[in-house]
């Protein structure tokens, strides 16, 4: 659990998935549908586009609103989540999860400027 | 202005039919009418070769052919579109829609035949042009078609849908003129305005406006008083109408954009009466231009624009001189050309506007301003028409979903703050390598900075405690405080500040003046409070201090170079602090970063 925070990890959306298979990504977006068991819940990206994320142990809260996973990408390109964070919305403004997104498309378009892949050999 | 042409077959088949078949007819003389307020009219008498008729009246939107020359007399055309008028006294007016010059004058051999006025109930001959033409040349009328005889002498039903009521026969807008008002128009409403009222030393009332079209032309129609309690609930825009009996006048285009010389109100006999099948009609008749071009229209010029909602400001209410609370929005909107424009919506229009979804929207009647580069406004008299069914809509949102939702757009509209009026944005160091505040005016920025020291040395003063007056008094050591510039002595006096500043940003730092407002903006205390606290509390006081340090905030300031004992300097003053509004932060810093990547 506490590995993951020792790599480096990626802020990526749901459409970036494929490529960070089997790699600690963080990932921003708004809770969809959470599962009765409480293993696993949908959220939707910037973009509209749904990732399913998988728990080890079940939800002891209620999730809702926007929320900071950090977790592994599985083969099936769905989350293998560690940890998370809920984004309390009712502190100021709303998070602006298009525009997010927006960021985030600058980070990985102009990856030269935002080195977030350095190698963990430190 | 009145222009004769001349042609019985014409007044044969408008009298049974109510449309003109497409013919040659040879006009003969050609009469510029002036004398009237409004655009001039032209009467063209017209010659089949055997007869002539003078009442022809050449629609408005048609006077450039006569203006031009190209429509003249002994000209041979061919009539394609026209409506018959019938006038009180029996005479018809004949308004021709759509006409073509088939042989230049200069290539008819002097006038056709030897016609005689036509008179009504006049045999019919058809075959006189046709024989006068092929008198004068073979090659006159190429193509040109001449009805046989036998057709002439038929009913044939209209092609037109019939009215209810059956008492006009339906109409194009574009031939609707203050003579007459026999008609029927079956139009589609593309705009309808609020009720609006009035009060004058005439007394008081209420009016509403409309915009109608259909596939001749658009007219804006006004109704007053009893005619806005009778039509305005029934009117809805997009929906499609009979109207008969309207007053038609000249057009002010002060108020009107509508491309129509004339403009109709309603009148106590005006009908109104919704009609069903309307899938034939236009829904607006737009003349779009693109964004990239608008730089080269002027100022209050009023335009048809479409484009992509490209993204949408979260509505403001602000309220205007006359104190009256407005709603607004403005979004930024993107065509083809691969520029965007800001867009300003007003009242229910913003209220109710949603841009989320990237929709398509056309603007008829936008006005194009010079704020902040150029900008349009969506006044009342423009139709603002969310994916509309136009052939433009449809290859927009093509091309936007193919290619253009990547394309990052040029606007033509500066950024602008929320304060309004267009922002400045330097970095500090944008600030000193542009010298800016080294010309004869002192230089205006914005910029996004943080506090990195304050110096709480000196930063307060006593002043004059009269309200408007900041003058710093002189303490007179009797407990009486002097003010020079209200001459007077008070037992009293209020703290301001001036605080000296130094903000940082990531490359480079600034000293800034801070006065009263924005010194109390950063230190989150009123001055009077600071004053108390700076005599009582010294360590208090110094907490103020620190604890202010490191916010960061957007400074507005002015920077002006100064000369004091022959040293020059530049001298910046905090005009305005304001939090940092992080969401249009970060689109900004967005926005610049994709710039500079292209």
């Amino acid at each position: 659990m506490s590995a993951i925070y020792e790599a480096p990890r990626a802020r990526i959306n749901t459409s970036m998935l494929s490529q960070y298979v089997s790699r600690p990504v963080c990932f921003v977006g708004r809770v969809e549908k959470v599962h009765p068991s409480g293993k696993s819940f949908t959220m939707c990206d910037g973009e509209g586009k749904v990732v399913s994320v998988e728990l080890n142990e079940p939800l002891d809260e209620e999730l809702s609103g926007v929320v900071e996973v950090v977790g592994m990408v599985t083969n099936k390109g769905a989350l293998m989540g560690s940890a998370y964070t809920i984004f309390q919305e009712e502190k100021g403004v709303a998070f602006d999860l298009e525009l997010y997104n927006e960021a985030l498309k600058v980070i990985h378009d102009f990856s030269q400027y935002y080195p977030f892949k350095v190698e963990t050999s430190g | 202005m009145y222009t004769y042409l001349c042609i019985h077959i014409y007044v044969y088949c408008i009298m049974h039919w109510g449309s003109l078949f497409p013919d040659c007819v040879f006009s003969q003389n050609i009469r510029k009418m002036d004398g009237t307020s409004g655009p001039p009219r032209f009467r063209i008498m017209m010659n089949d070769g055997r007869h002539t008729m003078s009442y022809f009246m050449l629609s408005t939107q048609l006077n450039s052919l006569a203006e031009q020359n190209l429509l003249e007399p002994n000209c041979v055309c061919m009539l394609k579109k026209s409506v018959t008028n019938v006038l009180k006294d029996g005479r018809r007016v004949i308004i021709i829609l759509e006409i073509e010059v088939i042989t230049p004058a200069k290539d008819v051999p002097g006038k056709l035949g030897e016609p005689t006025p036509f008179v009504e109930g006049d045999a019919f001959q058809v075959h006189a042009l046709t024989s006068c033409l092929r008198q004068c040349h073979t090659k006159i009328v190429p193509g040109a078609k001449i009805l046989p005889p036998t057709e002439f002498g038929k009913k044939t039903p209209s092609a037109l849908p019939s009215t209810p009521g059956g008492s006009s026969k339906v109409v194009p807008i574009a031939s609707l003129n203050p003579y007459q008002s026999k008609w029927t128009i079956r139009a589609r409403v593309t705009n309808r305005s609020n009720i609006r009222t009035w009060s004058n030393s005439r007394g008081e009332g209420k009016l509403f406006s409309m915009e109608i079209v259909d596939e001749s032309g658009e007219i804006r129609i006004t109704g007053f008083n009893q005619e806005v309690d009778k039509f305005y609930n029934l009117i809805e825009v997009g929906k499609v109408y009979y109207m008969s009996k309207g007053t038609l006048k000249i057009a002010n285009k002060q108020y009107s954009s509508t491309k129509n010389d004339y403009e109709m109100t309603l009148n106590g006999e005006s009908s109104i009466i919704p009609c069903d099948d309307a899938s034939d009609l236009p829904v607006a008749l737009c003349s779009f231009v693109a964004i990239s071009d608008l730089a080269s229209h002027e100022k209050d010029a009023v335009l048809d624009v479409i484009g992509v909602c490209k993204s949408v400001d979260e509505l403001t209410r602000l309220t205007t001189k006359a104190s009256r609370e407005v709603s607004k929005r403005t979004f930024n909107l993107m065509d083809q050309s691969g520029c965007t424009v800001s867009v300003t919506l007003w009242g229910e229009e913003a209220e109710n506007f949603d841009g989320s979804a990237q929709p398509i929207v056309a603007i008829k009647g936008a006005k194009l301003s010079d704020f902040g580069g150029r900008s349009l406004s969506a006044s009342f008299s423009s139709t603002v028409m969310i994916n509309p069914d136009l052939p433009e809509a449809f290859k927009l949102r093509g091309w936007y979903d193919k290619e253009g939702h990547a394309v990052e757009g040029q606007s033509l509209t500066e950024a602008r703050g929320s304060g309004g009026g267009t922002t400045n944005w330097k970095t500090l160091s944008d600030v000193k390598t542009e010298h800016l505040g080294h010309g004869d005016k002192a230089d205006y920025f914005n910029s996004i900075a943080t506090i990195v020291y304050l110096r709480k040395e000196n930063c307060l003063y006593q002043a004059c405690p009269s309200p408007d007056c900041n003058k710093k008094v002189v303490d007179q050591q009797n407990g009486m405080y002097r003010c020079e510039k209200c001459d007077k002595e008070f037992p009293n006096f209020k703290y301001r500040l001036i605080l000296s500043a130094n903000i940082a940003d990531y490359g480079d730092n600034q000293w800034v003046t801070c006065f009263q407002e924005s010194a109390e903006a950063i230190l989150g205390q009123n001055a009077a409070y600071l004053g108390q606290l700076k005599d009582s509390n010294e360590a208090a006081f110094e907490e103020i201090f620190q604890q202010a340090n490191f916010h960061t905030f957007v400074f507005r300031s002015r920077v002006k170079l100064e000369t004091y004992n022959d040293e020059s300097r530049i001298k910046a003053t905090v005009m305005d602090v304001k939090p940092v509004d992080h969401k249009e932060y970060s689109k900004r810093l967005i926005m610049n970063i994709r710039k500079m990547a292209v």
